[in-house]
């Protein structure tokens, strides 16, 4: 049966010169579970906003949109389609975990036996009753995604949208929560529409993929048939970039035979059709140990007198214009290390030496003056102007820049980041891809030579991603030292000279990523999971595929 | 703890109220002395060990300087003890000020009692009814502030870690807390208006909204109430019959031993002390049932 069938549907901001959205057309059978991806900016967000009529944004609309046979706006329940937005912190209305459960309920007048009853029973499909009672403040980003699902699902909706839900999650959290989703696709037979850029986890479990792009649907197919009808619309199409890893080797190596989607499919696949018998690729090899940049020796750190240690004789030399990636999970200690580097937090135990001059030593700011700057994890807590331009003007007045010769800058630093038409905009009104450009240009403007990333493909999707990395390597180029923190696998496989592996507070190696990778077993990228029984050292895609195409096929 | 913070909200808050009212308006010695027991009593059964002498600390000074001041200001009564730079220290004005301590460190301990177990959830229940959009603003505050406070911590370390204004003196200070605070403005529009989408895709602002507690009334709450108003009628019939009037000055008076008065005070009694009866109760019940396993 079909549940939502959108007819003809045109969108128009007001004041915009073009339509966001241009006939659109597509229906949703009851029980599916769809896809839908794009580029940033490409109108997902206007789109699923205008399925939930208390959402819809301001515009000229035309056409249809048609919900269980009548049209939207006939519709009076609001719990009937369920709606979860992308940041999981400003969602919450309230601050108890399960007064925040029990919200729509009340909003629905419903009495409070069977509010008690209905809250209940979610949290415990959930998995919430352990921090049922909890202050919603004290919860990790995971649980807060978790709990405004669950606070949806207490209204028992039909239809469940939700937008990049897991853009603003680790890793770790994405896939867990992706992993409910499906249990509830799969369990409550529940109709789910989502919005994703991080496709590797969500494409094998979709049933249909919509690919969006500049505000028309560009695809509506199997999953399966995406990766060749893709290619077929155009061979190089940058949307096969965000594709899964199995689907880009497949897509490289042009054999006719249906489109794996899982890691394990793909090696499946590989291993049919490959042997190792070509020479593994020469390992890179370890960068010359130049001048030393950064260098912790022994470093001890914790927030309290009375709180364990985060950091436990941590021991780190980064050299310059090398671009160094710390991995590890949650909480190992990553994101300190960083702060303990830009001299926002102090280490109790133990040296930090920057530019080979202790850290202590730099006194005000001129640790920061044409030295060091740090991109946090949230680029928008690095804006406080109005305008982008303004914020970035801001910068060079402290470093006490003449008036005439600001502009001259501001414009080259734009040009360099491709945001010049980005200027004069509110940094609060940007995509979060935009956002971390311009947020880069702020720090680039204090002509760092060590700049410290903080997750910097957190919430970006995959053009975003490809960009930062050429930017990378352009600063690589002009001598600067790049030190990232990440949980993303397969950004520090393509990007990094060097990876280093966190856990427990200590830094446990730091070799180049091929070799680096080559000796994990599982942290490490989907592409080489699916590789290493062949070549143990082919990280990347592209990696895998030179591989494949040099050894021949197995025929 | 903490058999009395689980009692449903409305009978602890009656409780609070008639024991408050009784020992801030009867000040008669004997009742004084029972809120006073009780409140110790209520006050240790809440607390750690450490807490609680640190507590000590803090009252007996407290107590002492209340119970001094009075007799060196107010020279009223008829039996002096001694004189003090010509003016008489009367046992009258000295045993008011005791007095007058008493109530003084009863009330705030009753107090400390009162807002240990009376928390922003349970005060929203039992006034969320009379305004149903107060507990809904007030739930919204309490989740905003931690929210802004964290928030406003995170722009200013990056704008430090950017070298602007990151300095120590007074100017790059004042500056820097300035340029945050106009961020966090435009921060809370924006999050404001996420979270009023959130609340519109769930439905609010329709008519007949309900207010969900996780509250039970149960029968023994009923039977503690029913005890807490029996209890507090007694010392109230007291004075109204004249029993608990009790002047100090120009002479103390006797304390009454009628066994109308005997059943005021026992009545009083019983009531400053039930928190600590019921917790008493609820270790000797527990510790039996842990000797049969």
């Amino acid at each position: 049966m079909e549940l939502l069938q959108v007819e003809n549907l045109s969108f128009r901001y007001p004041k915009a010169e073009q339509n966001a959205l241009e006939e659109i057309g597509f229906s949703v059978e009851s029980g599916e579970f769809t896809l839908l991806c794009g580029p940033s900016g490409c109108g997902k967000t206007t789109l699923l906003r205008l399925l939930k009529k208390e959402l819809a944004p301001v515009g000229e609309k035309s056409g249809q949109i048609i919900y269980q046979g009548a049209p939207q706006e006939a519709l009076e329940d609001a719990g009937a389609i369920g709606f979860v937005q992308q940041n999981p912190e400003s969602q919450i209305v309230t601050d108890k975990v399960w007064h925040e459960l029990a919200f729509g309920l009340e909003n629905m007048g419903v009495p409070t036996e069977v509010i008690r009853r209905r809250v209940g029973e979610m949290a415990s499909f959930f998995g919430i009753q352990g921090w049922f009672r909890q202050k919603t403040d004290e919860l990790s980003g995971g649980q807060k995604q978790l709990l405004n699902l669950a606070s949806v699902m207490v209204m028992q909706p039909n239809l469940l949208i939700l937008d990049e839900p897991t853009s603003q999650l680790d890793p770790i959290a994405a896939a867990d929560f992706i992993a409910t989703l499906q249990k509830i696709n799969r369990e409550l037979g529940l109709t789910i529409l989502l919005a994703e850029h991080r496709l590797e986890e969500v494409f094998p479990i979709a049933d249909r993929v919509l690919i969006l792009e500049k505000g028309r649907i560009l695809l509506d197919d199997d999953p399966r048939k995406i990766g060749p009808r893709l290619s077929e619309l155009r061979p190089n199409h940058p949307m096969l970039h965000a594709l899964p890893s199995a689907v880009r080797i497949w897509q490289g190596l042009n054999i006719a035979e249906p489109c794996p989607l899982t890691v394990r499919e793909g090696r499946d696949f590989l291993e049919r059709h490959f042997t190792s018998r070509a020479e593994t690729l020469p390992t890179s090899e370890i960068p010359e140990a130049g001048e030393t940049a950064v260098e912790l020796k022994n470093v001890w750190f914790r927030y309290e007198k009375d709180l364990p240690d985060i950091l436990r004789g941590v021991s780190l030399k980064v050299y310059r214009g090398e671009i160094f990636c710390v991995l590890g999970g949650n909480g190992v200690g990553k994101t300190t290390a960083l702060n303990v580097i830009a001299g926002l937090d102090r280490a109790y135990r133990g040296k930090v030496l920057i530019g080979g001059k202790p850290i202590r030593e730099y006194k005000g700011s001129a640790l920061y003056r044409n030295n060091l700057a740090l991109l946090p994890q949230n680029p928008q807590t690095v804006f406080v102007k109005d305008t982008v331009r303004a914020d970035l003007s801001e910068i060079l007045e402290t470093m006490e820049i003449p008036k005439k010769e600001r502009a001259a800058r501001i414009q080259a630093v734009a040009d360099r980041l491709g945001i010049s038409d980005l200027l004069d905009r509110h940094p609060y009104d940007l995509s979060g891809g935009e956002q971390q450009k311009s947020a880069l240009a702020k720090v680039l403007l204090s002509e760092p030579k060590i700049l410290l990333l903080d997750e910097p493909t957190k919430g970006i999707d995959a053009f975003a991603k490809q960009n930062l990395r050429e930017i990378l390597r352009e600063l690589k180029q002009d001598g600067i030292t790049v030190i990232l923190v990440t949980h993303d696998v397969e950004f520090a496989a393509e990007a990094a000279d060097r990876c280093a592996f966190v856990f427990d507070g200590e830094i446990l190696s730091a070799d180049p990523p091929q070799k680096f990778f080559a000796e994990n077993n599982f942290y490490t990228t989907a592409a080489n999971r699916m590789a290493r029984g062949l070549w143990k050292n082919a990280v990347t895609c592209e990696q895998v595929i030179a591989c494949c195409r040099a050894a021949g096929g197995r025929q | 703890m903490k058999a009395f913070a689980n009692v449903h909200p409305a009978v602890s808050m009656t409780y609070f109220l008639s024991v408050l009212l009784v020992s801030m308006f009867l000040s008669h010695p004997v009742l004084q002395a029972e809120a006073l027991l009780g409140g110790i009593l209520f006050c240790a059964t809440l607390q750690k060990r450490g807490a609680a002498l640190r507590d000590i600390g803090f009252y007996l000074p407290l107590f002492l300087m209340v119970a001094v001041t009075n007799p060196l200001f107010s020279h009223n009564g008829v039996t002096p003890l001694f004189f003090l730079n010509g003016n008489p220290v009367t046992l009258e004005a000295f045993l008011y000020g005791i007095s007058l301590a008493v109530m003084v460190i009863g009330v705030l301990l009753w107090c400390k009692a009162y807002s240990e177990i009376m928390t922003s959830d349970k005060f929203l229940y039992l006034f969320g009814k009379a305004i149903p959009k107060l507990s809904l603003v007030l739930s919204m505050a309490l989740r905003f502030i931690p929210a802004y406070l964290r928030q406003s911590r995170r722009v200013s370390r990056a704008q430090k870690a950017m070298g602007l204004y990151a300095g120590k003196n007074i100017t790059d200070r004042v500056k820097n807390r300035m340029r945050v605070f106009a961020a966090m403005v435009s921060w809370s529009l924006e999050n404001a208006m996420e979270t009023s989408a959130s609340m519109k895709a769930r439905g609010y602002g329709k008519k007949g909204r309900t207010n969900f507690s996780l509250f039970r009334f149960r029968s023994a709450d009923g039977v503690l109430l029913g005890v807490c108003v029996l209890l507090l009628a007694v010392p109230l019939v007291g004075a109204v019959a004249g029993i608990t009037e009790f002047t100090y000055y120009p002479r103390v008076d006797n304390i009454e031993t009628t066994p109308a008065a005997l059943a005021v005070y026992t009545a009083f009694g019983l009531l400053s002390l039930l928190p600590f009866i019921l917790e008493v109760k609820e270790a000797l019940v527990w510790n039996y049932y842990r000797s049969k396993i």
